[in-house]
């Protein structure tokens, strides 16, 4: 089955979601506030049943690894709330790197579906 | 800090053991509907989660015993490991561009560990 473009589409907002509860959660630790957790959980559980539901649409080889975008939105984020974490110009690569990255497996993906049998 | 054996061994179970749990998520996914009812009873939807839980738990003690630059490549085989059980379970193909892709994502994430540190 080819991967849909909603389900790649769903899986970038499930990293999206997934970061912003990253963040909510890593500023909910200290100081420690319940409300914030728990909204992070509450992200985390959401995140999970619309990723299960994009998982409907394609291949797990090609929308697994565009998980891998949370690296990038939690490096661009995290700076304006976590002043020490900067981003730096080895972050920039790495980002980069991960957005060529998942753009070769959505070149790869096409490449399989247009060799497919239907 | 130096990176602790320890920590590397919890990564590279974790990232095996974690890897099942998208295969049995993606099984799960064709029965997946939110009826609390029908939840309980999808049985990939429990395995996969399990998995899932049992890699996150592996993970988060390892990464505070070590350093980024060398654990978040290793959490990255993630990758690797659920593009081949996705093709030895769930009849998917694999390419060259796919593997280039996953190749150039471990070095992306290499290199945000690096600058994470």
């Amino acid at each position: 089955m080819a991967t849909k473009l909603w389900a790649i589409f769903l899986v970038l907002l499930c990293t999206l979601l997934t970061s912003t509860a990253q963040i909510i959660y890593k500023i909910g630790v200290k100081p420690f506030n319940i409300y914030l957790i728990l909204l992070g959980i509450v992200i985390y559980l959401i995140t999970a049943a619309i990723l299960i539901t994009a998982l409907k649409g394609g291949e797990l080889s090609v929308l697994y690894p565009i998980i891998a975008t949370s690296y990038v939105w939690v490096s661009l984020f995290s700076p304006m709330f976590f002043p020490s974490d900067i981003m730096n110009p080895l972050k920039w690569v790495g980002v980069i790197c991960i957005i060529i990255g998942i753009s070769f497996i959505g070149f790869g993906s096409k490449m399989n579906a247009s060799t497919e049998v239907v | 800090m130096a990176t602790e054996l320890w920590a590397i061994g919890l990564v590279v179970l974790g990232s095996f053991l974690g890897s099942l749990g998208p295969i049995y998520l993606k099984k799960s996914s064709k029965d997946f509907c939110l009826n609390p009812k029908k939840l309980i009873k999808n049985r990939n939807l429990i395995i996969g989660l399990i998995f899932y839980g049992i890699g996150t738990a592996l993970f988060i003690p390892a990464l505070r015993g070590g350093e980024l630059s060398v654990l978040y490549p290793l959490v990255a085989t993630t990758y690797v490991w659920v593009s081949l059980w996705s093709v030895k379970f769930l009849n998917e193909r694999m390419n060259k561009y796919k593997w280039l892709g996953i190749l150039i994502i471990i070095i992306g994430v290499t290199f945000i560990g690096i600058g994470s540190m």
